[in-house]
């Protein structure tokens, strides 16, 4: 039986507890969450004037690499928009436009300055210098975001983390443990806390699996124990802040379930030929 | 030259906290502290903010004395 359970949970971050599962089922999650799952991010970059010391390039990578707020129940992927155009329409593309120049004194050229035709459809953040313009440079440009996946540019990745480990599992002899303390103060995750003469696991998620607490502690055979469970795992999820962690999440398994109904009608079809 | 947007190694954004990160650390506050109190948790995106030299201040510097040296020559031939 699979079970969740949240352990953390904040706009940008989410930490599962997953059990009942094997390695196989939660690395297709995470791979699909990496991969496949779209968010939106700037492709193509029309340069107008740019007198600034940065080339025309490297701008239209940083204006790339900025992690936009995306609506994804409101665009389509290029590739599956009814338009098929190669530049793109309303519901497959966002326009940006940016416009700053240094008169008197240098200025920071910021995501914040880049104005966005969809109010929704903006940098996660205001504050990310794209570039300084020295008194007197000019920048000018246009920009042009789309919907994309993550294998094909790891900016429409909408996650800066995926991960998951398997749920540890420390077992402490009580009979041969001598309360000695030493694994307590080895442990680099603080894991372990000695409370009455006894010790105990305090934050069993925390735990690395170093087995440094085993090597330390001075019974032989050591009285403590650090393995790991079969069938549960930790899944770490950061969002870039493209979209919520939830979000991607259900994105991702409504992804593989699209894939593996493609499978079966495949063999369906294999099967009748 | 200017801070990368993103961490190189996990993708994460890190461009928008440089600034912040500079401002208190030149306070006088511990770098540390500040990259914990800035949500930077992995090693990763920690030595993109610490090892970052921004020069793109100094590179200004040349551009400005290229436009003094041509003004100066503007006026010299119109002399
Ligand atoms: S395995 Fe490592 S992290 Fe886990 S309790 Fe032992 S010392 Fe701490
Ligand atoms: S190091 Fe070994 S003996 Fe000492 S407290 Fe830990 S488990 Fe017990
Ligand atoms: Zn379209
Ligand atoms: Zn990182």
């Amino acid at each position: 039986m699979l079970e969740l359970k949240t352990l953390e949970s904040d706009e940008t971050n989410l930490r599962l507890l997953v059990t009942g599962v094997d390695t196989p089922y939660i690395n297709a999650i995470r791979r699909i969450v990496l991969t496949e799952v779209p968010c939106m991010a700037i492709d193509e970059v029309v340069i107008i004037e740019n007198s600034s010391v940065l080339h025309d390039e490297i701008i239209a990578h940083r204006l790339g690499l900025i992690p936009i707020k995306t609506d994804l129940d409101g665009y389509n992927l290029p590739e599956e928009c009814s338009c098929r155009s190669e530049f793109g329409c309303n519901l497959c593309r966002v326009t940006f436009t940016l416009d700053r120049e240094a008169k008197d004194e240098p200025v920071t050229v910021y995501s914040g300055d880049l104005v966005s035709e969809n109010p929704n459809i903006a940098p996660v953040s205001d504050k990310i210098p794209i570039v300084k313009l020295g008194r007197g440079q000019k920048l000018k440009l246009e920009a042009y975001a789309r919907l994309g996946r993550g294998k094909n540019h790891a900016k429409w990745q909408p996650v800066s983390l995926s991960a998951h480990k398997h749920l540890p599992k420390i077992r402490i002899d009580a009979e041969k443990c001598n309360a000695c303390g030493k694994c307590v103060e080895t442990c680099p995750r603080k894991v372990l806390a000695k409370s009455k003469g006894k010790v105990e696991v305090v934050d069993l998620y925390a735990c690395t699996m170093c087995r440094d607490c085993v090597d330390a502690c001075p019974e032989e055979p050591s009285a403590i124990e650090v393995n790991w469970e079969k069938n549960a795992f930790i899944f770490i999820l950061e969002s870039t802040g493209a979209l919520p962690p939830e979000r991607i999440i259900t994105e991702a398994v409504k992804i593989l379930d699209r894939q593996l109904k493609e499978f079966t009608d495949q063999i369906a079809e294999v099967q009748k030929a | 030259m200017i801070i990368p947007v993103r961490c190189f190694t996990c993708g994460k954004l890190i461009a928008d906290k440089w600034e912040e990160f500079a401002i208190r650390v030149k306070a006088g506050e511990n770098p540390a502290e500040v990259l914990d109190s800035l949500g930077l948790k992995r090693y990763c995106c920690r030595r993109m903010i610490l090892s970052h030299v921004d020069i793109i201040d100094e590179i200004l510097r040349f551009h400005e004395e290229a436009e003094k040296r041509k003004e100066a020559r503007r006026r010299y031939y119109q002399e």
